[in-house]
């Protein structure tokens, strides 16, 4: 594979005005991203007594199960992911008779508390409208039937599958009385009470309600709208915010996962007000730390060069944290683009004009480290493919469980090893 | 169909896949959305296929789904061309590129002006029936397209239709080439549905005699008969009489007698058996329940016969549409919950099976694994045979530790 036409192919940042311009480094793709059937799968994992029906082809009701067998959170085999396997007769004619009939079996054999009704490519190509026979549903069964439409032929990759298995549930929330507890809404990945954040709300007396998808019932779904706050620990938990808050009122903070010391110390500022609680003094002492740790690896870090892939933390704000550490971003992944306000994107391009192509095709890039040279890669790549390149792999994947001062100081670390192992293996010449 | 509680039964459009990922120096394109190709990943893993290079999708976007533009098919063809340089690409539809009617074949008729690849549209999009549908026809295009003659190649044998879909295939295939060496001095020429190249296939029409090992292979083999001459046996080789009868066609058919050495292991396994059946006698009526792919399920019928135990539930996961002549007493579920309570009702059976039927099965039955979808391990030994000599002896273990629980 020739990298110098591949690198004709890419677009620099400043190119870019519609996340659609990024452009895919090939045509042919391989593994590709995940669907959105994948995402709201995620999703319904973590809402303990609900139902995950999905409604397509063999091929994708299979691979969701097969992907849901040995998760504890699905009740593994017999677990609550079951499917309604679209034959012949369903594509000409609609899947509605069967989709009724399988509703029947489900609901005697299941009695779930809230079921969502996942569509995939194939019902949404022929046009069924899932919506409405859910509300039918609903309304025979008296329980939530939720339908979330999942076609990938409309999105990047699986997050919107997560996003709108999220926003669905505003649809079972009731007005209540207002309490003292918190919502968690986005967390994808990790355990939320293991992280920084959740220690120091449960030090100050802060009380948890629902969290969203990360380990919640249909009940607290139900009583959701008593929470004080919404903290939205991940964008896809927006859109549930919004309504939550022209509903109900209920704040919301974005309080995804950040490295820049500054960002996160204002965003603990902004939540502890909303909860009228005083900030504790830990913050102000994680701050001191991450400030410090923050200039201590500047040095290391100036003039490194790197491939950004994906990683847990926020992509921009991430790739602007770096920039302004001294380092050179060669090429960034990525299938959002933020607007040409974003401060972030603004601070990359004060200083650079990387690359950016789609993400999640990571075979072409082994000819691209041949042209671009980079000193490291942040993401999922093979590290001994890396290191045969002299490229030197940022270990992300355990900041997916955390959020708060530990996701700056755990990536700053990450970085200045990484960056010391680019060192040696080009001998010291960086 | 009805609600599916477990696995479906995997498409046409997946057993295609499975079937061509095994031809190195070939690429299989998928034209449709990227997740179903992320999402197989880790079923052709579990069957030992690796998809690294050799597969990869186009993505659709919702512009290609409404206006039924091709361009992204057409640049994905010319660059896999130009940066794999594979000698055939095999173009192969998704449910959305069929539901949409995307006219694959006619891509590749106007595409192979355009690339040095040989171009083979499959156009199974998962709506045409089960796997073995998808098997049938990619055997069937193989041959077609890219089986040849190049020479002869004396004192050698094709195995058609080996298939990484069937549990323990490397063991058997290992069992299958010492029985071949060990009875007539054979040594295998090319495999149909496995461990093949462009070349290998090309070969195909050089081998003395094809052995076909499941329904799905026949066609292909009919053809090759046609075309090359080449004569075929169809059968698989299950339990020790099921191993010499198997020999013995295959001896007729090439006019070779059987080797001493292999006449004398037959001979100290029928003694062997002789046992088996006494302890059938013994028990009186020992119960054993089989579900498996169609020639598995067929041979597993036989060896229990052989040791004097009539199977009392006998399933098959696929369509027996294509099957002649198949035994009246299969059964091929209408749906997931006959299958449930058929297996749930069996008691102190010996139960060869994949692992969801064994999972319904209560801990009064002796379970065996012998089929996919697998659930609780992977395969990683290439010595334990299903088939053959060893594979009975392997098999016969698991009879004895049943009767031993009846004890």
């Amino acid at each position: 594979m020739d990298g110098k036409k591949l690198q004709n192919r890419m677009k620099h940042l400043s190119e870019i005005t519609l996340a659609k311009e990024i452009p895919q480094l090939t045509y042919a793709v391989f593994p590709g991203n995940h669907c959105p059937l994948m995402g709201a799968m995620m999703a319904v994992r973590g809402i303990a007594d609900a139902l995950l029906l999905v409604i397509g082809t063999d091929e994708c009701t299979y691979y969701t199960k097969q992907s849901t067998i040995h998760n504890e959170s699905f009740g593994g085999l017999d677990g609550r992911c079951v499917s309604l396997v679209l034959g012949q007769h369903d594509v000409t004619f609609g899947c509605k008779n069967t989709l009724y009939d399988t509703f029947e079996e489900l609901m005697q054999e299941y009695q779930p508390k809230a079921v969502f009704l996942v569509t995939t490519c194939v019902v949404e190509v022929i046009g069924d409208d899932v919506d409405s026979m859910s509300d039918e549903l609903s309304e025979k069964y008296g329980i939530p039937i939720l339908p979330v439409h999942t076609e990938h032929f409309k999105t990047e990759n699986h997050l919107p599958g997560v996003k709108d298995t999220i926003t669905a549930c505003f649809e079972m929330m009731e007005d209540v009385p207002q309490n003292n507890t918190v919502n968690v809404i986005g967390q994808r990945l990790g355990n939320f009470s293991e992280t920084e954040l959740y220690r120091l709300l449960v030090q100050s007396g802060v009380e948890m309600g629902m969290m969203l998808p990360s380990g919640t019932h249909v009940e607290q779904i139900r009583q959701a709208a008593s929470a004080k706050v919404n903290i939205v620990v991940h964008p896809i938990g927006l859109p549930l915010a919004q309504k939550m808050k022209k509903a109900f009122g209920t704040p919301y903070v974005l309080f995804d996962k950040y490295v820049s010391p500054q960002k996160i110390y204002d965003l603990y500022q902004q939540l502890f007000t909303y909860l009228q609680v005083p900030l504790p003094d830990e913050v102000q002492a994680l701050y001191q730390q991450a400030l410090e740790v923050t200039e201590n690896a500047r040095e290391t870090l100036q003039g490194i060069s790197y491939i950004y892939g994906n990683t847990p933390i926020d992509c921009y704000e991430y790739n602007a944290f770096m920039v302004e550490m001294g380092m050179e971003p060669k090429l960034i992944q990525t299938v959002d683009y933020p607007g040409a306000e974003d401060a972030n994107l603004q601070t990359i391009l004060q200083h650079y004009d990387p690359y950016v192509v789609k993400t999640a095709n990571i075979a072409p890039l082994q000819a691209v480290y041949d042209v671009l040279k980079p000193n490291l890669y942040l993401g999922h790549e093979y590290a001994d493919r890396l290191q045969k390149k002299k490229i030197a792999l940022v270990q992300s994947d355990g900041l997916s469980s955390m959020l708060g001062m530990e996701v700056c100081l755990a990536a700053i670390k990450a970085l200045t090893i990484a960056a010391n192992h680019a060192r040696a293996l080009q001998g010291g010449t960086v | 169909m009805a609600l599916c509680r477990y696995l479906p039964t995997p498409s046409d459009r997946m057993g295609a896949i499975w079937s061509l990922l095994s031809i190195k120096d070939a690429v299989v394109l998928e034209y449709g959305p990227a997740g179903t190709t992320h999402y197989s990943v880790s079923l052709f893993s579990a069957m030992g296929v690796s998809p690294d290079q050799n597969l990869f999708c186009t993505h659709m976007s919702e512009d290609d789904v409404i206006m039924g533009d091709v361009t992204r098919l057409e640049d994905a063809l010319t660059e896999i061309d130009e940066n794999y340089t594979p000698k055939v690409i095999f173009v192969i539809a998704s449910s959305v590129s069929s539901v949409i009617g995307t006219d694959i074949k006619g891509v590749c008729r106007y595409m192979q002006n355009e690339v040095n690849a040989k171009l083979i549209p499959v156009e199974t999009g998962g709506f045409q029936g089960d796997y073995t549908v998808g098997m049938r026809e990619v055997y069937g295009l193989i041959e077609q397209n890219l089986v040849g003659k190049t020479g002869t190649a004396p004192k050698t044998y094709n195995i058609l239709g080996a298939s990484p879909s069937a549990y323990r295939i490397q063991s058997d295939l290992w069992e299958l080439r010492t029985l071949m060496e060990q009875s007539f001095g054979y040594t295998l020429g090319g495999i149909l549905g496995m461990e093949s190249s462009v070349d290998t296939l090309s070969a195909l029409g050089n081998a003395e005699i094809n052995l076909v090992l499941r329904a799905e292979a026949l066609p292909a083999a009919q053809k090759m008969q046609e075309k090359y001459g080449i004569p075929y046996v169809y059968g698989t080789p299950y339990g020790y009489e099921g191993t010499g009868r198997w020999l013995r066609e295959i001896s007729e058919t090439l006019g070779v007698p059987l080797s001493d050495a292999i006449q004398s292991e037959l001979a100290e396994r029928r003694d062997t058996a002789i046992h088996f059946k006494m302890y059938a006698r013994m028990y009186r009526a020992p119960k054993a329940a089989v579900m498996a792919d169609y020639d598995t399920l067929n041979g597993f019928m036989q060896l229990l016969r052989e040791i004097c135990i009539e199977p009392t539930l006998c399933a098959c996961p696929h369509s027996l549409q294509h099957i002649a002549d198949a035994d009246a007493s299969i059964v091929v579920f209408e749906n997931e919950r006959m299958q449930i309570d058929a297996f749930k009702k069996l008691d102190q059976h010996l139960v060869f099976a994949d692992e969801i039927s064994l999972h319904l099965c209560n801990d009064s039955n002796t379970k065996v694994c012998v089929s996919f979808p697998l659930v609780h391990h992977g395969q990683i030994a290439r010595h334990l045979p299903l088939m053959g000599l060893r594979g009975t002896d392997h098999i016969l273990e698991s009879v004895d530790a049943y009767y031993r629980r009846l004890d």
